[in-house]
């Protein structure tokens, strides 16, 4: 009998089909893994199940002991014992480490919180993790990977009897991996249930009884974890064909190095912790160089350290065009070398929603209509009608709010503005993220046209069919680190992934 | 969209019931000594809001001008009378200190990420200290003995009725000019143009608007000289906002800063530029304020920063920075003032008053809130 079961579940965003009929079983007593790679529909499944996708939103069925459940809210899902441990912190930094673990239930006689009490249970709890943590420090004191213990520790001692941990190591070092790890089994002798998500699969094959692998919103298999092995599951978790989206890429003879990065690391500002580490590679005119990597690999952050809004350098260096720059530019100076970079998140860094679509056109570019001071009104709106055209952006005239665009439009205007900078070297995070398929072509469409012209492209791209279809080569990141770099003529999904996952 | 008309029309349709209610009790609320008057208030009041609309832009606010303006003022009216400092000379070391004091207040909030609301509310006070200091809690006339000079004109310099005329005949031929041109480079680009009839009523309105005052204010004495200092002011922060890459910047800013940042604009050096240039319309404000009361004393300036963010708000100025328009801010400096200068003629008691200020500023806040909100 099966603890928790998903039946035929099938869930939609707009115009994308998230999750395809879906079966997944959890058994009382196991940890169940779920493996894939991004955006095969773990995230979607996992919030289907904790009630943040609530009831009706989706299709099929869930079933809690045999009986059928429908989740309006993340309470529900708590009040079956359902917990989710996600990437994303939420502990309050300012109160302590006891505090937090019995946020909502403190122990009280009568309306006083009972402080011995507390920090007894805490003394306790922590030991059980082997932390040494003391339970009045407050949690902005500790560490990324001890509040994800902390955290983990909190889920736990709500007593659940089905935990889902999303992620949970990807900020913990090696021994606290192992405690984590430890503390897994032993609850599950106890009898709780575990589903358990994570891109490392050497930790899967550690403590998962079963795994099941979803690729593109599908289910393909459930497997016992002792009848598998790790490259037959990155087998199951790629094992597709590259379709024709991809716009064949002109043969062409490669120029010469546009941008070249010397063994560079850097640090995140916050808290001085070292995230690239070492990173050479080099840029050539008219190749697209393709960077991947899984959630986490330092992928987002190296284009944004490259463009001076990221981090604090502490060594190597950046060419742009056999230039040296020193690691205190702003964007505004590599803009002006012909750098530049179109962000992931175009809502948040890409677009001033409020403004007309020409307004967000020419802001990267406004010195070009400058002439005494005074903007050449008529000709840059003249400038963006071309781009505008070019990029047969789906709007009555220029002057649309962006804000009102769909998805795809609001991409065209986002590498737009790029384009209008004339730059060199062109580094693209996400390009096709949540924009449809027509909109994708496009864009593919682009970035060879922009080969074409000479110019270098750098493509981080989470989707390894879209990195193989458009990229000359392809470097692997994992863990803030190069783990591997493969010419047109060796890329498989199975070398990518496996140097992805660092087991190369 | 819908909430937006009922904006655009709530406001004209406000200062036409609150004009017609201070009518009403007290006639003479439109003769043209008092509605000269209303308008050098409305002058003195605009300026100050310009400056306060390119700090709301990009997205900051500042607390501090009113207790600058005193400063300001008072600073130029000390070096006169105390020190016998040339008037036009005062005026220029005011200026320039305001915009020195402002750019480093500038800096300091967008360098050093420090909020702007607590920068310039430790501003407000000290400058209101030094300001006090300044001034040794005393009146300081604005001119030694009866003497005119630059300063003290500021207020009480009128055209002559002749040069009134024409220079509202020539801004009114400018605006015909201006729309029309407007127009043609539209339809050119084959952008949607709207019918003939609401252009030529929209300028129909201006003119008479500025004819008609003009003619009013010579029953006086003359279109005064403050009138020529806010619409110089406008001009230049129209052309700034609407025509140049610094104006655009600060849109972006306002609009989201992040994405400015990556778009490559200097936020730290617009930002600070439109501190400095908030410095210089509170120095032309403290002159002018000071000059119209005579004399500058402790209470010069009280509460203007208020009317100045209430004039923006009421004209359409997000708070949150990124939108709002010139023309908006003056309308709402005239909503303002309006209100400030009836309740005096009818003598409403001050603390009335305080309490209509805060009302007026509380309700332009919420409308903003609601309208950001969609």
């Amino acid at each position: 009998m099966a603890l928790l079961e998903a039946r035929n579940l099938t869930k939609r965003f707009a115009g994308v089909t998230a999750l395809r009929s879906v079966g997944f079983k959890l058994e009382q007593g196991e940890i169940h893994a779920l493996c894939g790679e991004n955006g095969a529909g773990k995230s979607t499944l996992i919030k289907l199940l904790s009630g943040i996708y609530p009831y009706g939103s989706y299709e099929g069925e869930l079933r809690v002991n045999e009986a059928k459940v429908e989740f309006e809210s993340v309470r529900d899902a708590e009040a079956v014992g359902i917990a989710v441990i996600t990437q994303e912190f939420s502990l309050i930094d300012e109160l302590s480490v006891a505090e937090n673990i019995f946020l909502g239930r403190l122990p009280k006689i009568g309306i006083r919180v009972d402080w011995a009490k507390l920090h007894e249970d805490v003394v306790i709890l922590l030991q059980s993790f082997d932390l040494n943590i003391k339970p009045e420090t407050l949690v902005c004191e500790l560490g990324v990977g001890q509040k994800q213990l902390i955290e983990i520790i909190r889920a736990i001692d709500k007593h659940t009897g089905i935990l889902v941990l999303d992620e949970p190591t990807a900020a913990l070092a090696d021994n606290e991996i192992k405690i984590l790890l430890n503390h897994l089994k032993r609850l599950k002798e106890a009898g709780t249930s575990c589903i358990y998500i994570s891109h490392k699969l050497d930790e899967v094959f550690e403590v998962a009884d079963r795994i099941t692998i979803l690729r593109d919103g599908e289910s393909i298999t459930t497997v016992e974890t002792v009848k598998t092995s790790i490259p037959g599951v990155i087998r199951a978790m790629v094992g597709r064909q590259i379709g024709d989206l991809y716009p064949k890429r002109s043969s062409q003879r490669l120029g010469e190095v546009l941008m070249s990065v010397d063994n560079l690391c850097a640090a995140n500002t916050k808290n001085d912790e070292l995230i690239l580490k070492n990173i050479t590679f080099q840029v050539r005119a008219g190749e697209v160089l393709g960077i991947g990597g899984l959630m986490g690999a330092g992928r987002t952050s190296l284009l944004m350290h490259l463009f001076g809004v990221w981090g604090v350098r502490c060594s190597g260096r950046l060419l742009i065009n056999k230039k040296c720059l020193d690691d205190n530019n702003t964007p505004s100076d590599l803009i002006k070398h012909g750098l530049v970079l179109v962000s992931e998140d175009r809502r948040r860094y890409g677009l001033v929603l409020d403004q007309a679509i020409g307004f967000n056109l020419s802001l990267s570019s406004l010195s070009q209509f400058v002439s005494f001071g005074k903007l050449d009104l008529i000709k840059e709106y003249e400038t963006n009608q071309v781009m505008f055209d070019a990029l047969r952006i789906k709007a009555v005239d220029q002057t649309h709010r962006v804000g009102e665009l769909s998805g795809g439009n609001q991409q065209k205007v986002v590498i737009g503005k790029a384009l209008m900078t004339e730059p060199q070297v062109i580094l693209f995070d996400e390009p096709t993220r949540g924009i449809d398929v027509g909109a994708k072509l496009e864009v593919y469409e682009l970035i060879n046209r922009l080969t074409d012209q000479g110019k270098a492209v750098v493509l981080v791209s989470s989707e390894l069919p879209e990195l193989m279809g458009m990229s000359d080569r392809i470097m692997m990141m994992h863990a803030g680190t190069l783990s591997g770099e493969f010419s047109r003529s060796s890329f498989t999904q199975e070398k990518l992934l496996a140097a992805a996952m660092g087991q190369s | 969209m819908n909430l937006k008309l009922i904006r655009n029309l709530a406001m004209p349709f406000a200062l036409v019931a609150i004009c017609t209610f201070f009518a009403i009790k007290e006639p003479s609320f439109i003769g043209p000594r008092n509605l000269t008057q209303l308008i050098v208030e409305f002058s003195i009041t605009g300026t100050l809001a310009l400056g306060m609309f390119l700090v709301l832009l990009t997205g900051q606010i500042d607390l501090s001008v009113g207790s600058g303006v005193g400063l300001i003022g008072g600073l130029a009216a000390v070096l006169i009378f105390q020190y016998n400092v040339p008037a036009y000379l005062a005026l220029g070391i005011g200026l320039v200190l305001a915009i020195i004091i402002w750019s480093l207040m500038g800096l300091l909030i967008v360098k050093h990420k420090i909020p702007s609301f607590i920068i310039t509310l430790g501003g407000l006070l000290i400058f209101k200290g030094f300001f006090w200091q300044i001034i040794q809690n005393s009146t300081i006339p604005v001119s030694r003995g009866d003497v005119e000079n630059i300063y003290s004109k500021l207020t009480t310099y009128y055209l002559p009725h002749q040069l009134g005329l024409i220079l509202a005949s020539v801004i009114a031929g400018l605006f015909a000019y201006l729309m029309h041109h407007a127009r043609v480079a539209r339809r050119e680009h084959h952008l949607a143009v709207s019918g003939s009839l609401k252009p030529v009523l929209q300028w129909f309105v201006i003119t008479t608007g500025i004819v008609g005052l003009t003619v009013i204010f010579n029953h006086f004495r003359g279109v005064p000289l403050t009138v020529l200092v806010l619409a110089c002011s406008a001009s230049v922060i129209y052309f700034l906002t609407q025509h140049t890459a610094f104006g655009r910047s600060i849109y972006a800013i306002g609009g989201n800063a992040e994405a400015a940042v990556l778009s490559g604009i200097n936020v730290t050096r617009v930002t600070t530029l439109a501190y400095t240039l908030m410095g210089a319309a509170v120095a032309l404000t403290g002159f002018m304020t000071t000059a119209y009361s005579g004399a500058s004393t402790t209470t010069v300036g009280d509460l203007m920063e208020l009317d100045a963010i209430a004039a923006c708000v009421i004209g359409g100025t997000a708070l949150r920075g990124g939108r709002g328009t010139v023309g908006g801010v003056i309308f709402g400096a005239l909503i303002m003032t309006t209100l400030l200068n009836g309740m005096t003629l009818i003598a409403v008691a001050p603390e009335i008053k305080f309490i209509a200020r805060g009302a007026v500023l509380t309700l332009a806040v919420w409308m903003d809130v609601r309208l950001s909100k969609k």
